[in-house]
């Protein structure tokens, strides 16, 4: 059997296992240099996800960055408007523009935009806003009138209340955004004047806890291992034995990250917690394995011996507690979320891993001990005994839990109602903002910029009009050539371009240079150029009055929204040019009226310094135009009720023939990927809950008992989601990730407890008897290892970064409650089971003997 | 008369003594940028092209445009006319901008908007603003006043002239310098490179094509690219004609609701 040939050759044979185990390890470390980081939340979603590819493509098509956004706030009367903060904001956007990294044609502040106004009577003047700062007071108070009649400027590039200022900067890839800010914030270091600055975006949160992250698992990581070195030395106070437990976590910990390194799969904030993950659980199983060890072992005797027994012993529990930690994790592989899938196989291995680790390395290392050394160990007696504080805390624990129970199932299914209702209130929400402590200084600007500014959070509206328009005009043109008897089908055949205004310019150069050519069907060549510029005029659909006055409409009804800071789009951009054409006035706020009234209105804008930013808000055809809704919330729960908002505005109005709707934006994106994820759990959730209770009908042999080992931990998870609802903590990706593995975890303790209470059962016979024995050895055991695990925890607790210390947090309590929940439900509801002798499979006279 | 006497003069050398051109090199910077300026915008009294306009943004997505260009000069070097009508994109037909450039002071400008009715005048400002959403500038169509500049010739190969050119007012414009290759037979200027303040070539001007067009070099292609971007324009001019005659009368604001359909007619 895999299970004495296992043990027999990391007994005869310890030094294989140290070298074999030692090998592995070097292999695997030797893949660990070649990390690399992963923090961009879009890697949430795989690459292909619908969702992504479509907000991929609005960037694409639309030109649009992820932009980070610095902030100038001067808190004095006159805000920002005095020479010194716009010289600074100046000086700032001059060096900015000229880094590697940031798209400067697209960069947005005061010096790099245009003012469009008037000068007399029926002139218009095109001009930068503020190619130089103003020398006096009344330059400053003219440019601040511009700003403020400027829609598309004002509460964007300077707040409503004048304080504050911003720099918009796109850049071309996230990654670049921690090393681009830090040179900003270089740059800001340079000026001295008493002005604020700030530097925010979601592309700088995201890309910043990536940094962040690496540093965090560089110390929590070897500080959880400290923690539960020392947490074993007190309960041990032997170096001796502690050794091999570590050695354990060690080797699981990095075998398994080289594993995932050395497949070449990036490290998410997920997956950064694996080592943490990974150490309690590891030395759970090689404290058992000593514990008992050293309870059986009489020094002088063969250690090979008492090493059997145990192992044989133990064999069982640990692999069915390995396997189902195991599947708990690895039933993150049903999310739909890449790198959680990728986190939970990896720990699901790491823990088997342990689990062979802890059969053939635990062995391996007690054999190759001195027998002087191994006498040393039995000094250090690692079994409390019955009047230890512990001892006397579970014995007394057990006798209120029996003598009780009826009392406690009732205060347990109290709990149950009571969480219940608190999961029933449960506000899912995450906002990758939140990742930081309330104190960092990206949460600080996040709050200044948002106070100021309309909102730093994008998310873009798409609008997009389907309809085939190349065949209805192919037909129209063959329809007029053949009363010609001219054959045109081959001429519309040569060309080939798929946009419809590439088409149509084609045809019309085509049709122009024939009408020349071929003199003597020189009429109907007009007539085809007319028809193809009738279809082409049509075809740039959101410059129709019916689609500008629908875009508008919505616009106007999202700016009413208090979760819509502003919103920026062609019809901003065309009622503005409009009413400077119109002479200024307030009044002449409004869409020109026909479609070349709207053409005219833009070819107008685009004799100014940036045309370029009109394909942010339309495409060249026409055909797709983009809303910038500005929110000052980036938690998804605000960026759903923006969605739920459009969603019954477009029910209400509906969309005008053949144009859809759609979102894109990084906002968005954080809102697609935790509805999935919300799903993923549940599915994930369930499908551990079956499979574990499986393993434990299959394990116990027994549909009760099996039953029964599930009680603690759906106890145990409805009672903490319960209190994260009743507590109103948003549940996150940290806490919906927790779920699964809780299951995994602990019904470890559930499983001990059980497999003991049988055995010892079905040795007795007698039920009070069982109860008093059980109380003393297992239950210690499991408590114990609760304590182990939990603590191993708590070096996430002093994270910088708020999703470990989530995790962190939650782990320990689940950890504890379920100890708790173990040792005293369980006993309550055996006691209220009246027929002892079938619950635990004894047949009258029989007596069980040990495992063998 | 005299000018077109030069040109002639010019390509009549080009054919026959082009190995004593070299020993004619030009020295004087200020001769060769007059010279260059009158090859470029001054052709003929007057003249008419068609000018085909292809946009072409950073993602290779294309637009179009298509005017007629009338121009009429006041002296050669000094003041001019010019009147630009739009035929196409049909939604923009007969928009009209109307120029009256002045060498001394700044330059008049107007602009009619048909689907509006309505003739606006644009302030002078600034005049290194996109032309219709082009990567071409008002002032690469129409010219750039050389007094702007201080020019230095730094090289003379066998071909070219080349220059250094640095704004005299720097706060004015955008680039920190630019170099311009002017071609020592046509005197065009046929390469012009943009440096912004940090130094860094971002824009460049090139003559893709020349012809003959009643023995004037013409330019016929030409291209803007933006090297940031990576977009560019590309013109063709097509139907060039000079000296037609063309009367100062064309060129007033009446001409922007009536444009002048007898010089805006393709010719025959």
């Amino acid at each position: 059997m895999l299970r004495s040939t296992l043990i027999n050759i990391s007994m005869n044979r310890p030094k294989w296992v140290f070298f074999a185990v030692l090998l592995l390890t070097v292999l695997a470390g030797l893949q660990i240099p070649s990390i690399k980081v992963d923090t961009d939340p879009e890697n949430m979603l795989p690459a292909d996800n619908a969702a992504r590819v479509f907000h991929d493509h609005v960037k694409e098509r639309f030109g649009l960055y992820d932009m980070i956004v610095v902030g100038i706030v001067n808190n004095s009367a006159g805000g920002i408007y005095n020479q010194q903060s716009l010289s600074e904001l100046q000086q700032l956007s001059d060096a900015i523009v000229q880094m590697d990294g940031v798209v400067s044609q697209d960069m947005m502040s005061l010096d790099r935009v245009d003012n469009i106004s008037q000068e007399g009577p029926g002139t218009i003047r095109f001009e930068w806003m503020m190619k130089q700062v103003p020398k006096d007071q009344a330059g400053i108070d003219q440019l601040r009138a511009s700003v403020e009649r400027l829609p598309l400027l004002n509460n964007t590039l300077v707040s409503g209340d004048g304080q504050a200022a911003g720099i918009y900067v796109p850049i071309t890839k996230k990654s670049e955004s921690y090393r681009i800010s830090g040179l900003i914030q270089t740059e800001i270091g340079k000026l001295s004047g008493n002005n604020e600055y700030y530097i925010s975006g979601l592309p700088v949160a995201e890309d910043t806890f990536g940094v962040e992250m690496f540093i965090q698992m560089a110390i929590s990581a070897p500080l959880a291992g400290l923690m539960i070195f020392i947490l074993m030395w007190v309960f041990f106070r032997s170096f001796l034995l502690i050794t091999a437990p570590m050695l354990v976590a060690m080797g699981a910990v990095i075998i398994t990250m080289g594993l995932l390194i050395g497949q070449g799969y990036t490290v998410h904030i997920m997956s950064s917690m694996i080592p943490i993950f990974l150490m309690p659980i590891a030395v759970v199983d090689s404290v058992h394995i000593l514990s008992e060890f050293a309870d059986r072992y009489r020094p002088g005797e063969d250690p090979k011996k008492a090493l059997k027994e145990v192992l044989g012993h133990l064999f069982t529990p640990m692999l069915y507690t390995s396997v189902t930690s195991a599947v708990g994790f690895a039933s993150l592989a049903f999310t739909p979320i890449p790198p959680v899938q990728i986190f939970g196989l990896h720990v699901a291995f790491g823990i088997m891993l342990a689990f062979v680790l802890t059969i053939t390395l635990v062995p391996a290392y007690i054999i190759s001990l001195s027998p002087k050394r191994m006498a040393q160990m039995k000094d250090h007696n690692i079994d409390e005994d019955d009047n230890s504080f512990l001892g006397r805390l579970l014995i007394s624990t057990g006798r209120f839990s029996i003598a009780r129970a009826k009392g406690l199932l009732m205060l347990f299914v109290l709990v149950i109602v009571g969480s219940a209702y608190g999961v029933a209130q449960i506000q899912i929400n995450d906002n990758p903002v939140r990742w930081f402590k309330p104190d960092h200084p990206l949460r600080v600007a996040d709050r200044v910029m948002n106070h100021h500014f309309p909102g730093t959070y994008n998310a873009f509206l798409v609008l997009d009009k389907t309809s085939d328009l190349r065949s209805g005009l192919e037909q129209t043109l063959l329809a007029r050539a053949a009363k010609e008897g001219v054959e045109l089908q081959q001429k519309l055949d040569s060309v080939k371009v798929e946009s419809f205004i590439e088409y149509t310019n084609a045809l019309i150069n085509l049709f122009d240079q024939l009408s020349y050519d071929d003199s003597a069907n020189e009429t109907m060549w007009l007539d085809l150029l007319g028809m193809t510029e009738k279809a082409q005029i049509g075809s740039k659909y959101f410059l129709t009055p019916e689609a500008m006055k629908y875009v508008d409409d919505l616009q106007n009804f999202l700016d009413q929204s208090e979760y819509v800071g502003k919103s920026n789009g062609l019809p901003t951009m065309l009622k503005t040019v409009y009413r400077e054409l119109q002479g200024g006035a307030a009044e002449q706020y409004r869409l020109p009226p026909t479609a070349t009234a709207a053409a005219q209105t833009v070819l107008s804008f685009q004799g100014s310094h940036r045309p370029n930013d009109l394909w942010h808000m339309v495409t060249p055809d026409y055909r797709s135009t983009v809303l910038w809704l500005q929110l000052s919330s980036g938690d998804n729960q605000d960026m759903s009720r923006v969605l739920t908002l459009v969603e019954g505005y477009v029910a209400d109005h509906p969309l005008p023939d053949g144009v859809k709707l759609n979102w894109a934006g990084l906002t968005y994106i954080n809102v697609v990927w935790q509805d999935e994820m919300v799903n993923g759990m549940l599915k994930s959730l369930i499908g551990a809950f079956f499979m574990v209770l499986l393993i434990m009908v299959v394990l116990f042999r027994s549909i009760k008992i099996g039953l029964l080992s599930m009680l603690p931990l759906t106890v145990t998870i409805l009672f903490i989601y319960g209190l994260i609802g009743l507590v109103g903590k948003d549940y996150d990706m940290p806490i919906a990730v927790l779920s699964a593995l809780t299951l995994g975890l602990s019904v470890d303790f559930a499983i001990h407890f059980l497999e003991r209470t049988r055995a010892i059962y079905r040795q007795c016979g007698n039920w009070e008897q069982t109860v008093a024995e059980v109380y003393k050895g297992p239950s210690r055991a499991i408590s114990r290892n609760a304590v182990v695990v939990a603590i191993g925890f708590t070096p996430l607790l002093f994270a910088p970064l708020v999703p470990y210390i989530t995790v962190g947090f939650f782990l320990a309590t689940i950890m504890a409650v379920s100890a708790v929940v173990t040792v005293m439900l369980l006993p309550a509801v055996m006691e209220m089971i009246k027929d002892k002798d079938s619950l635990f499979g004894v047949k009258p006279g029989m007596k069980e003997s040990t495992h063998d | 008369m005299i000018k077109q006497l030069f040109t002639t003069f010019v390509a009549g050398l080009t054919l026959t003594v082009s190995a004593q051109l070299c020993a004619a090199d030009l020295t004087d910077v200020n001769e060769i940028v007059k010279q260059a300026n009158l090859a470029a915008y001054y052709q003929g009294a007057d003249g008419r092209s068609e000018a085909r306009m292809l946009i072409q943004d950073s993602q290779g997505r294309e637009q179009q445009r298509q005017f007629t260009i009338l121009r009429r000069d006041h002296e050669d070097g000094g003041d001019q006319q010019f009147l630009v009508a739009f035929s196409r994109p049909a939604d923009v037909r007969d928009t009209v901008f109307l120029v009256e450039k002045h060498a001394s002071t700044d330059d008049d400008r107007w602009l009619y908007l048909p689907g509006l009715d309505l003739v606006k005048r644009i302030s002078a400002g600034d005049k290194r603003t996109s032309f219709v959403g082009s990567n071409y500038f008002y002032e690469d169509v129409s010219g750039r006043n050389p007094e702007e500049d201080n020019h230095t010739l730094t090289d003379t190969t066998g071909e070219f002239y080349v220059l250094e050119n640095t704004p005299k007012d720097p706060d004015s414009v955008e680039f920190s310098r630019y170099q311009v290759w002017i071609d020592k037979v046509s005197m065009l200027p046929m390469k012009i490179e943009y440096y912004d303040v940090g130094d860094k070539l971002y824009r460049r001007v090139e003559v893709l094509e020349t012809e003959t067009v009643q023995d004037i070099t013409t330019v016929t292609k030409s291209r803007v690219s933006d090297l940031v971007s990576g977009a560019s324009t590309t013109m063709e001019f097509r139907f060039i004609r000079y000296d037609l005659g063309m009367d100062s009368a064309v060129f007033t604001e009446r001409s922007l609701r009536n444009p002048p359909r007898q010089w805006l007619k393709r010719p025959e």
